[in-house]
């Protein structure tokens, strides 16, 4: 009896906290291949080195549990970094090119929740114009040119408070957000109701518009957020920055166990799924793997951890389903 | 008499407009630039040059078209200016091989055609400006020879492979420092796609991975700034030497700060002064076809303050 329950614990924490379990897999992997990996400045560079992804991809989790998607966030980050970059050149104020920064990447994406909500047009179709408008209004802002001599501004990628770099709060501080705006505000249940079944939701009450233009709305301020630290990194205001970067977020909200089809999601999944790839990278720089076999390696172990995180998932509702229908099926047949 | 006066008259009047129409067009060539990737600062900056320097030639016009890095987006464009009758077409090649054809063709159709930066060699009847990527890259690979110490242990930052200027540059570090200093350790070597935060990635793994890093070998500034952004306050490579190609802004000011070593100009200036005048010549007739290249002068702190001008000229430093 005994040993039923503890399978059925260690079963039940298997599905629920597999995407934890191939995290803390691959630690001891790295560690093993690798002496530095656990060291305390390896871990603070790869936190570091995810911080600007990790931010859009806590974006890109409300989004997708609402059932809604952005692919503008690396163009509309590339806007708002150099928007935000110039103020503080002209002006000298961090705190107002920070405010610039947040308020562009704010505006696109009420932009984009407008134009779902008030034109229905899909979220793929609408962030994609998006994508294309913010960089070309970046490019033609700076005439293609880099930002250069941001002095202090790089505080906000490269400075510190204590031991923990300025990312690595930016990006614990957004987490956190996330998880408290899903799991404990109306609004994020309202998001998982939206997301798992739009009709029901709007048949209970919930108004879909303000929940999806909110979406947006907390996306941007992650966004124009990202776009900061990322200029502040590199310390270059690049217009052509980001590119690429809205699919490496998608890829650690879905490895992180976010849905597609949205209602599913969560800020530590998503957590764990950027980790799972800054992890893999680091480890693969580390043991001097060459570039074109490191994608082969990536592409592969992101499907091998996914699929066991969706393998676990099945596994315990098929289960879950067996054990009310066998009675039934049972009670059936001696009837 | 007066019919004949009328005739007189009006042929008159059709001979000047046939004559005005000749003289405005020979006076108004049209030339299609069509640039790799607006995106790309190299790329834009070059851009930017043509459309300066063709303000000199008053009987010339340029439309930039961006390819956004794509070869089919690219050809498109070649095609669109035959068809719409552009005298001249510069093309600035996503992929030298995938355009190759359709240079082929705009020739074959008459269009005067330059490739630029970089050049698509053996097509009959095209021209080219560039600079010479081997160059670039062995300027610095001989001054490093004398640089880098015994024994030293390097990090080799990558263009994307295919890249001819990429592939140039990595064959000419090979050949003129790696090949001859076999005493020197690689201990690592990626591609970062030119790109400044993938090379920091990069950057921030090695210096774990390894004690002692004494260079930084980089195919463009971009890549190394970003290298040196990761160790610019570690005592630990307060030594470590840094080189790179392009002469960009961010490059130069490192190079007068002290933190980086060299780099190789590719002026986009002379660049693209160089395509226009040879682009006019080739339309008046002057010449029929020439293939050519700028400069590519070593910067070190030495000579850092001349080349610091060209960026202040831009308004990139002020």
């Amino acid at each position: 009896m005994n040993n039923l329950m503890t399978r059925e614990k260690w079963q039940t924490i298997k599905s629920r906290y597999s995407i934890y379990l191939v995290l803390i897999a691959m630690i001891i992997v790295c560690n093993l291949l690798s002496p530095n990996f656990l060291s305390a400045r390896n871990i603070s560079n790869i936190s570091v080195q995810i911080s600007v992804t990790t931010i859009l991809a806590f974006g890109e989790t409300i989004l997708i549990i609402g059932g809604l998607l952005d692919l503008s966030c690396g163009s509309v980050l590339a806007l708002a970094g150099v928007f935000s970059v110039y103020v503080f050149k002209e002006t000298g104020s961090l705190s107002l090119a920070f405010a610039v920064g947040l308020i562009v990447g704010l505006l696109c994406n009420f932009v984009n929740g407008i134009l779902v909500r008030r034109f229905s047009i899909p979220a793929f179709i609408a962030t994609l114009a998006m994508m294309t408008v913010a960089r070309g209004i970046a490019l033609l802002f700076t005439k293609g040119q880099n930002i250069y001599q941001i002095g202090d501004y790089v505080w906000f990628g490269q400075g510190s408070i204590g031991i923990i770099p300025i990312p690595v709060i930016f990006m614990v501080v957004i987490g956190v957000l996330t998880w408290y705006i899903l799991g404990h505000t109306s609004f994020g249940r309202s998001l998982y109701a939206v997301g798992g079944n739009e009709e029901a939701a709007r048949a209970s009450g919930i108004n879909i518009g303000r929940i999806k233009v909110g979406a947006y709305l907390i996306n941007g301020i992650f966004v124009g957020l990202a776009g900061i630290i990322l200029m502040a990194r590199t310390n270059v205001g690049a217009p052509n920055s980001g590119q690429g970067y809205e699919f490496e977020a998608l890829t650690a909200a879905i490895i992180g166990g976010t849905s597609f089809s949205g209602g599913l999601g969560t800020a530590g999944g998503t957590l764990a799924g950027a980790f799972i790839v800054g992890f893999l990278n680091n480890i693969m720089n580390l043991a001097g793997v060459d570039s074109y076999l490191q994608q082969v390696i990536k592409g592969a172990i992101i499907a091998l951890a996914v699929g066991y995180d969706m393998w676990a998932k099945v596994n315990r509702t098929r289960k879950t389903l067996g054990a009310a229908k066998i009675p039934n099926e049972r009670k059936e047949a001696k009837a | 008499m007066k019919f004949m006066k009328s005739i007189r008259t009006v042929t008159a009047v059709a001979a000047l407009c046939l004559a005005a129409t000749t003289v405005a067009q020979a006076q108004n060539y049209k030339i299609a630039f069509i640039a790799r990737a607006q995106a790309d600062s190299f790329a834009a900056w070059l851009a930017n040059g043509i459309m300066d320097e063709v303000k000199k030639y008053p009987d010339m016009t340029v439309d930039v078209m961006d390819s956004q890095a794509d070869d089919a987006k690219e050809n498109a464009f070649i095609e669109n200016a035959v068809a719409n009758k552009y005298d001249l077409i510069i093309v600035q090649p996503n992929n030298g091989e995938a355009q190759r054809p359709y240079v082929e063709q705009a020739v074959k159709d008459g269009v005067k055609v330059i490739t630029t930066n970089a050049r698509i060699k053996n097509i009959p009847g095209s021209s080219s400006v560039d600079a010479d990527p081997y160059e670039q890259a062995a300027v610095n690979a001989r001054l490093a020879l004398k640089q880098i110490p015994q024994g030293a242990n390097v990090v080799v930052l990558n263009g994307p492979s295919g890249n001819m200027h990429a592939d140039m540059r990595r064959d000419a570090w090979q050949k003129e420092f790696f090949d001859k200093r076999t005493d020197v350790k690689i201990v690592g070597e990626q591609i970062a796609h030119w790109n400044k935060e993938e090379a920091m990635r990069y950057m921030e793994d090695w210096v774990q991975a390894n004690d002692k890093i004494d260079a930084i070998v980089s195919m463009n500034d971009n890549m190394a700034a970003g290298a040196l952004e990761v160790v610019k306050d570690d005592p630990k490579f307060a030594k470590i030497l840094a080189y790179g190609v392009d002469g960009t802004a961010e490059a130069m000011l490192l190079i007068q700060s002290g933190k980086m070593t060299s780099t190789a100009l590719q002026n986009a200036y002379d660049l693209a002064a160089k395509n226009i005048s040879v682009a006019h010549d080739l339309l008046t007739g002057k010449i029929t076809q020439i293939d050519t290249d700028i400069d590519c002068p070593l910067v070190t702190k030495d000579n850092v303050a001349t080349f610091i001008e060209i960026h202040k000229k831009s308004g990139a430093i002020k």
